[in-house]
């Protein structure tokens, strides 16, 4: 087992480079400089090559040819340093301490409610397949998931927590005003009560997929040769769900998680920018717009890592639960 | 019970599922008895609809695969298709067992086998978690290892593995005689009295079909369970099955002792099945078939189902319009075809 | 006697019936059983219409005027190269989907239904585009022809049926909700809603039918070579697949659309090339296992090409996941394109775009103006609906297994 997780891990190094190969050179080679960007959300003046540009341009390290940017850069990263945001003008990496478990934290959250909800009903959808509760979930879900969430944001903000209708939640932030003062456990609710939108926005969307991920598998097994041998077995129905089915239903969906998760990172970017909430996708987002290139590249850096590091997880954690993927086994000559 | 009393008897059974082509009629008016201590061949070519008779004696047939139209099928004076759920899963993996076809999908791949065939156990005998375990690992040794006066039961490699490593394997770990006998291990495990076989050695090689059947055999008369043993290999039946129906499109046709089957079939269909079995004895130059096809369930001919592809029926008026029925024409033996010996006394 | 010979005659013509069945009818029997399949497939259907035919229902030029006594007839003059595109791709797809006429049935033989053929119409709408765009000079006509009408300049004109442009501002008239002249209501610069929406879904569907063709296109090639060589190109190909995988990819897109200029095409190229992974993988799974199958070794002892062995024969068994993905990866597409414009890095205005109004829905002044949310809300999540029920419904017509379980 230990020599798997050596493997994979060794296996991720070339890749983990081509991630910061690509995000160096996307946001070296698109067009626009950051150090034209004199002022102004969103605009950018070019102020052409003056002497401030090139000095500046020496400041920043940016007149040296590209390799060496790179290297430099690579070599600064893997001692977690990520230079300075041109916008913010602050460390990358306090920024990121600071924005990375606001985001780790609505992600999880709205993960675990995704999971919570779409196991059992997937499953249930599963055993009664055809029929009402099937065909009603399925429904219900892919409506769920064909609404846009930029508008069911804006629809929520406008009706639950705005002036003209309910005000319900507040409409913006992670926390109020005076949170600070508050001691933990009205902090603490105080946070969760912030957090009611944005989760429902996160979460909605995934019932579908997810859902139909389990049917499909649970189905899939129900259907098995093996299934038959434990009925025949003369065990309950329950009993040969829950001892034989689940156990072969989750592995696909295993993997499932580690592509959730990237897609998740993504969409919490709107997310974030409705809701104001300071997370990694605001960040990003702000960074992307004033072409501030440190933390473009340090985002999008880290971002690929945690997607490696689940992938990495859910390999592992296959190989756990799949016996066939076993690689020590004295019985393997039978 | 005695030896020779009956053990299960199923009468007039009729099965039929429903298609988005319309209605199949998968099994017609059967019946059949199994006697205790012997065993029973049910035999046909595939889609004939053994092994929908088979799954409805347990009882397993799924959504798709059918329902149980009417019928009784009669085990220890009770009708299996008349108890509940609950009663009836008391006779699963118990009194009646099963093991099917593909041993290799037919286990849990995520499960111990010895985990697997404890399970059973557990279920039905009132043993906890050890005691179950070392059962299963004792079943499994037995039916490993043979007595040295049997030939062809043991794989000869396993006998010196230490004990108990077998069961902690996983399926995918064993090889297909193996994994078969881990299957029979399953369904032996609480001395059935009644074990249904669905073709258990088509998937396996030929030295390790013998293999499994000698020890199917040997549990036999160990156990003193009957067999009912569903296959489409008539060399399989005239080895070790006591009594034989054959079926053809839902119906049996011919039932008989084996010994007068083999030597004088009276249906034109199992004179057709004995006659294309290539022979060693006889030099041909061509081997003999059975002209045309197996019907399609949705559109079965009128009439004698085989009358087609009979060398008699096709001509005959008779045989395309009435259907046969099974009828006993001499002690314990039964045919249904209008041209059969002492078929037509009255 | 008779009863007998009828029912022989009966079974026959069944059999016909049923052997005559192709895999194509087998699909679309299953996949017509269930209403709403239907139903959204005709919906569907509208939108493509409506998409084609935009220019014609909703316009500012009338189809034809009369100026001092001549007769014009601007829309048709004013027709963008654009539009002429559009029309050659739906006259294509149309040829894909119904079949060619009659009279070339013979001719093509075969052609209607293979993924050479396939190849063969996106050769020819890419070549027509390009032709099209070169020579097919784009008009600008900035004549108020409704001034005209009103003015009594003109003596007779008939306009289409939602007579507003797109990108016709009236300032005076921004920010209205619906009302008796502007249906759904106008925007900030004070285009009509109704039409934008019209032409936006012009935008949505060609992004999304253009970025999904390119992801699948993209897939198809990397998870062929992938899948069918395996060893060492494999163990390489995958390491870029993971990188493509692990880069958020909605963040990749909005670095990528931030630094390049904003345009239509642009985005589109970047849905595609971001998209590409799941097809790619799925696509190589399905390599892995044909090409250990016998009609493969076959072909490969034939020494047929290696081209031909992948397109001609592994691939029309391998595609089928793909294309059933593609439906999902068309309402993945609007979806990120109305995230895109709402962000603001999507197509540019006057340019209409359904998450370009979206984004106008709370204004400067924290006014919340529904009817600029609601309404192209309500089109994404009808259109993303009806593409995934279709997607859906396709997959289990598609699925084998449920021929077992029925």
């Amino acid at each position: 087992m230990t020599t798997y997780i050596i493997r994979r891990v060794l296996l991720m190094i070339p890749t983990l480079l081509g991630i910061t190969v690509v995000v160096f050179a996307i946001s070296r080679f698109a067009p626009g400089e950051p150090v034209s960007f004199t002022g102004g959300i969103g605009g950018q003046i070019d102020t052409g090559q003056t002497d401030v540009t090139s000095a500046r341009m020496k400041l920043y390290g940016l007149d040296k040819p590209i390799h060496i940017q790179y290297a430099q850069w690579l070599w600064r990263v893997v001692r977690l340093d990520f230079g300075d945001s041109i916008r913010h003008h602050r460390k990358v990496s306090e920024l990121i301490k600071e924005r990375l478990p606001v985001t780790l934290m609505l992600n999880v959250i709205a993960f675990l409610i995704i999971y919570a909800v779409s196991l059992p009903v997937g499953i249930l959808a599963a055993v009664k397949h055809g029929r009402l509760f099937d065909r009603a979930s399925s429904a219900v879900f892919l409506m769920l998931w064909s609404l846009p969430v930029m508008w069911v944001g804006q629809m929520l903000i406008g009706y639950f927590a705005g002036p003209t209708f309910k005000n319900w939640f507040p409409p913006a932030g992670l926390s109020s005003n005076y949170a600070e003062q508050l001691s933990f456990l009205p902090w603490l609710t105080d946070r969760l009560w912030h957090l009611v939108l944005p989760v429902l926005c996160l979460t909605y969307t995934g019932f579908a997929y997810l859902t139909k991920q389990v049917r499909a598998s649970v189905l899939n097994n129900l259907q098995a040769d093996y299934v038959r041998t434990a009925r025949a077995k003369g065990l309950s129905e329950p009993a040969v769900i829950f001892k034989h089915v689940f156990r072969n239903s989750i592995i696909p969906l295993i993997t499932i998680v580690a592509t959730l998760l990237p897609a998740m990172l993504g969409g919490s970017v709107i997310i974030e920018r409705i809701f104001s909430i300071p997370g990694m996708g605001l960040l990003a987002f702000e960074a992307i717009t004033s072409r501030d290139y440190n933390v473009i590249m340090a985002v999008a850096t880290i971002a690929g890592i945690l997607n490696l590091a689940g992938l990495l997880l859910a390999d592992i954690a296959y190989a756990v639960v799949d016996p066939r993927i076993c690689f020590e086994s004295t019985v393997e000559a039978l | 019970m005695k030896q020779d009393e009956i053990l299960l008897s199923v009468r007039k059974l009729h099965v039929s599922f429903s298609t988005e082509d319309g209605g199949i009629k998968a099994v017609q008016d059967v019946s059949f008895s199994i006697r205790k201590g012997r065993t029973f061949a049910l035999v046909g070519e595939s889609g004939c609809g053994k092994t929908t008779i088979a799954l409805s004696i347990m009882r397993l047939l799924q959504a798709g695969q059918g329902k149980i139209i009417s019928g009784e099928i009669i085990f220890d004076n009770q009708d299996l298709l008349k108890l509940s759920e609950k009663q009836m899963r008391r006779i699963r993996g118990n009194k009646i067992t099963m093991i099917f076809q593909e041993p290799m999908t037919s286990l849990n791949p995520v499960h111990k086998v010895g985990n697997q065939i404890a399970e059973a156990i557990r279920l039905h005998q009132n043993k906890n978690a050890k005691q179950a375990w070392a059962d299963a690992v004792e079943i499994l040794r037995k039916l490993v290892v043979s007595p040295s006066n049997q030939a062809g039961v043991a794989e000869p490699e396993h006998t010196a593995l230490p004990k108990g490593i077998l069961c902690s394997a996983y399926p995918h770990q064993l090889s297909g005689g193996m994994q078969q006998r881990v299957m029979i291990a399953m369904a032996a495990s609480c001395k059935p009295a009644l074990l249904i076989a669905d073709e258990p050695t088509t998937a396996l090689d030929a030295t390790i079909q013998v293999q499994i059947l000698n020890l199917l055999d040997r549990l036999q008369k160990e156990i003193g369970m009957s067999i009912l043993l569903v296959t489409h290999d008539l060399g399989v039946v005239s080895e070790y099955a006591d009594v034989v129906a054959v079926m053809y499109a839902s119906r049996i046709v011919e039932k008989a002792p084996k010994g007068q089957l083999f030597a004088e079939p009276f249906h034109p269909y199992t004179r057709g099945l004995l006659q294309s079995l290539p022979r060693l004895d006889v030099s041909a130059k061509r081997l003999e078939v059975i002209p045309g096809t197996v019907p399609e369930p949705l559109y079965f001919p009128a009439g004698c189902k085989f009358h087609p592809r009979c060398p008699i029926g096709h001509k005959d008026k008779r045989c395309r319009t009435v259907e046969p029925e099974l009828r006993e024409v001499q002690p314990g033996r039964y045919v249904a075809c209008w041209y059969a010996p002492g078929y037509e006394k009255r | 006697m008779r009863g007998a010979k009828n029912k022989k005659q009966k079974e026959q013509s069944h059999e016909r019936k049923r052997v005559g069945l192709s895999y194509g009818e087998l699909v679309w029997r299953r996949f017509t059983k269930s209403r709403l399949n239907l139903v959204c497939l005709i919906f569907v259907l509208f939108l493509f219409l409506l998409a084609v035919f935009a220019p014609f229902i909703a316009n500012d030029k009338p189809f034809v005027i009369r100026i001092d006594g001549k007769l014009y007839f601007p829309l048709l003059r004013n027709l963008q190269p654009s539009d002429y595109c559009i029309f050659l791709a739906a006259v294509v797809v149309l040829w894909h989907a119904v079949g060619p006429p009659s009279c070339f049935r013979k001719k093509a033989g075969g052609l209607h239904r293979n993924t050479s053929g396939l190849g063969l119409s996106v050769a020819i709408v890419s070549v027509g585009a390009v032709l099209i765009f070169v020579f097919v000079p784009r008009r600008f006509d900035a004549v108020d022809y409704k001034e005209m009408v009103d003015s009594g300049k003109a003596t007779g004109a008939i306009f289409a049926f939602i007579p507003y442009g797109y990108a016709r501002t009236e300032l005076a008239s921004h920010r209205q909700p619906p009302s008796s002249r502007h249906w759904l209501g106008t925007d900030d610069v004070g285009a009509d809603v109704l039409c934008r929406l019209i032409h936006g879904s012009r935008i949505s569907l060609s992004i999304g039918f253009v970025a999904v063709g390119i992801s699948v296109v993209i897939g198809i090639l990397v998870g062929a070579i992938l899948g069918y060589f395996g060893g060492w190109i494999d163990f390489i190909g995958m390491r870029f697949v993971e990188i493509m995988m692990a880069i958020p990819v909605f963040f990749l897109i909005i670095t990528i659309t931030a630094f390049f200029p904003r345009s239509f095409l642009n985005i589109m190229i970047i849905i595609g090339v971001t998209g590409w992974t799941s097809n790619a993988r799925f696509i190589r799974a399905e390599f892995f296992k044909l090409r250990k199958q016998d009609f493969v070794q076959a072909a490969v002892s034939l020494g047929l090409p290696l081209r031909s062995i992948l397109f001609r024969h592994i691939l029309p068994n391998a595609v089928a996941p793909v294309l059933v993905n593609a439906t999902f990866g068309i309402s993945s597409a609007i979806f990120i394109e109305a995230a895109l414009s709402f962000l603001g890095f999507g197509v540019a205005p006057p340019t209409p775009s359904w998450g370009q109004i979206l984004s106008l829905g709370v204004s400067t002044s924290g006014r919340f103006l529904w009817w600029l949310t609601l309404f192209p809300g309500l089109a994404i999540f009808f259109t993303v609906m009806a593409y995934n029920v279709v997607g859906e419904g396709l997959r289990d017509a598609t699925d084998p297994r449920l021929s077992k379980a029925a």
